[in-house]
């Protein structure tokens, strides 16, 4: 949401490749996920030369590998063989092992590891919160296609950031796995760069709780966080595996989100914390020239203690981050819900039939454009989507709450806490967009949405730059 | 220019009698015509360079546009009724006033007259005036270059 609101990584990094690894592929969360990210690739892949808003490019492993524009999801994610048909203990051949005696030492000793609810769990959703499962299951990846072409495709001064939650199971084992395999895993295409890569991480502590506590018992997320800790500190931190760690968490008063195991019912809300985590990428690579090889640790606080955080409650250079990119996206994404039809076919900068002007002077945003299946399919599903992330970090606790609610009238009383003076309709804005409309390098007929996203990337800012609604 | 307009009122509209000769040899000499020729030309250049350049509502359709038609026609007509009239009956002419003054000589029928025959020609000449100012000017404005269509 950040990159389509136009934050950079900088630093010289042109591209990012998310890489996703779950081993429950029809979680609600992340074929969300993809599918954002499928349709940020698709606006922007319309977008001449994004400057603001979509200007980062986000890329698939397989698109680098193979050269193909072809926007597929899928292949942001990396997938874990023989887990979506099969039990734990038919994973591990716990089943195949006889009753021998000698096998039988065999099968106790894996008792001794792992319960009969491990065993019997069925690996499609998941490992709930059970790290032991997670690092056998995920040892395999590193053999697999996908990381393989993770390898080839290594460059000179790529760079690896790795998100996970330590208070579960997927991510809690999968941390130290990759980082091993990272530093020390001699068959990966590149070994060589890759060892001596810089590495980032960020690492959730427990933010949140779950309605009931069953298979996944939200009362152990704290324990097993100091435990994994405890892990962390003796085989990543004291070894200095990684360049820089992040450790972001919330205890107290944290939001309940309804209990799921996996699939498609695992839909929890977007939260602060996860927005606040996303600063940490930014963090390591604005400093990725000063990183040193032995481990630095950073933590995320804000700077007033409320349960309502704005911009004006974060670190003034979290702000600076923040305030721009979201309040441009979020006027731009409340324009087209509530002020569009006042403006459309009427605006100068909607209309392309204007009697006796010459073609550059007439816009591409016309009311075809808006009714076209480019715009209904790509544009408005990304945007209900970033309204969506808005909503839910606001009603999530902590909440982030740096907007109000408006109507066409009072748009731009959007920022929590700031009346401008005069009209606050998105008049303003549409005067901006006409102004802009002729401007040659908003123009594009071959990309579709290059007109769209460069203006409102451009009269958002000058609105709302007028008015001291942005934090710079 | 005293000239040029001159014969656009004289000839193109046809307000000239030469019974009233003094009136218009007046407005010859004191420059009457070339007011008269300003106040179409502009009048509505001032009023469709607001329209154009300076209103900034983006929301403006051909209503907008043709009530501000109206507005700079009537300030045209108002003012060329205005000018008219001081340029007539404000004038210190001594043998123009004191043949309005006598009433057997008809001046003062035929003077009351003119300065609406002058509104309304003006009026026309505004109008097509603005017609031609808009579709130039509509051209390098940046937020009503739609209007009028």
């Amino acid at each position: 949401m950040l990159f389509a609101a136009g934050v950079k990584i900088g630093s010289d990094f042109d591209t990012v490749i998310p890489i996703i690894i779950d081993p429950d592929t029809s979680n609600g969360d992340l074929n969300r996920t993809k599918d954002i990210l499928r349709l940020y690739q698709e606006i922007r892949n319309q977008v001449d030369q994004p400057d603001d808003f979509y200007a980062q490019e986000i890329r698939t492993i397989n698109e680098i590998t193979v050269s193909t524009p072809v926007v597929n999801p899928d292949f942001f994610q990396f997938k874990l063989k023989d887990t979506d048909t099969n039990t734990f203990n038919q994973y591990i051949g716990f089943d195949s092992l006889s009753e021998d005696i000698a096998e039988k030492d065999d099968k106790n000793f894996v008792r001794l590891l792992y319960s009969a609810m491990n065993l019997k769990s069925n690996l499609d959703v998941g490992f709930k919160g059970n790290p032991n499962m997670g690092s056998i299951i995920l040892n395999q990846f590193t053999n697999s296609e996908d990381f393989k072409k993770f390898g080839q495709t290594f460059g000179d001064d790529d760079a690896i950031f790795i998100v996970n939650s330590i208070f579960g199971g997927t991510g809690a084992a999968g941390f130290p796995l990759l980082l091993k395999n990272f530093r020390g895993n001699k068959n990966i295409p590149k070994h060589a760069k890759i060892k001596t890569a810089p590495i980032g991480g960020i690492t959730y502590l427990p933010y949140f709780s779950l309605s009931k506590n069953e298979e996944i018992n939200a009362e152990s997320f704290e324990e097993k966080a100091k435990i994994a800790i405890d892990y962390y500190n003796r085989t990543i931190i004291s070894l200095n595996q990684v360049n820089t760690l992040y450790f972001i968490g919330n205890r107290g008063n944290t939001n309940q989100e309804e209990y799921a195991v996996g699939g498609q019912e695992q839909k929890n809300k977007a939260h602060f914390l996860e927005l606040a985590g996303a600063l940490a990428i930014l963090d390591f690579c604005k400093n990725i020239n000063s990183i040193t090889q032995i481990t630095q640790i950073k933590e995320f606080g804000i700077e007033h203690d409320t349960q309502n955080i704005s911009f004006t409650d974060l670190n003034i250079e979290n702000a600076k981050q923040l305030s721009p990119p979201l309040t441009k996206f979020k006027m731009y994404t409340e324009y087209l819900d509530k002020g569009l039809s006042r403006a459309l076919n009427t605006s100068r900068w909607t209309k392309s039939t204007i009697k006796l002007t010459p073609g550059n002077k007439q816009s591409l945003l016309n009311k075809n454009y808006f009714n076209s299946a480019e715009y209904k399919t790509q544009i408005q599903p990304f945007n209900n989507y970033f309204e969506e992330w808005i909503r839910e970090m606001k009603d999530n606790k902590p909440a982030f709450t740096p907007f109000e609610e408006i109507t066409a009238d009072n748009a731009l009383e959007l920022v929590k806490g700031q009346t401008p003076k005069g009209n606050k309709s998105f008049k303003a804005l549409d005067i901006q967009n006409c102004l802009l409309t002729d401007n040659i390098s908003i123009r594009s007929k071959e990309k579709k949405h290059t007109m769209l996203i460069k203006m409102f990337g451009k009269s958002t800012d000058r609105v709302l730059s007028k008015r001291n609604l942005l934090i710079r | 220019m005293n000239e040029f307009f001159g014969t656009v009122y004289d000839t193109v509209f046809g307000i000239f009698a030469n019974k009233y000769f003094l009136i218009f040899q007046h407005l010859y000499e004191n420059g009457g015509y070339i007011k008269f020729g300003l106040s179409f030309i502009l009048i509505p250049l001032v009023c469709w360079i607001l329209f154009y350049y300076l209103w900034k509502y983006p929301y403006g359709k051909l209503w907008h546009w043709l009530v501000w038609l109206v507005i700079t026609v009537l300030i045209v007509s108002g003012t060329t009724y205005g000018i008219a009239n001081t340029e007539i009956f404000g004038s210190d002419n001594q043998a123009l006033n004191e043949a309005i003054a006598d009433a057997s000589t008809g001046y003062a029928d035929y003077a009351d007259a003119l300065p609406l025959k002058y509104a309304l020609a003006n009026s026309l000449l505004a109008l097509i005036v603005s017609i031609i100012y808009s579709l130039i000017m509509k051209q390098f404005s940046k937020i009503q270059l739609h209007l009028p269509f």
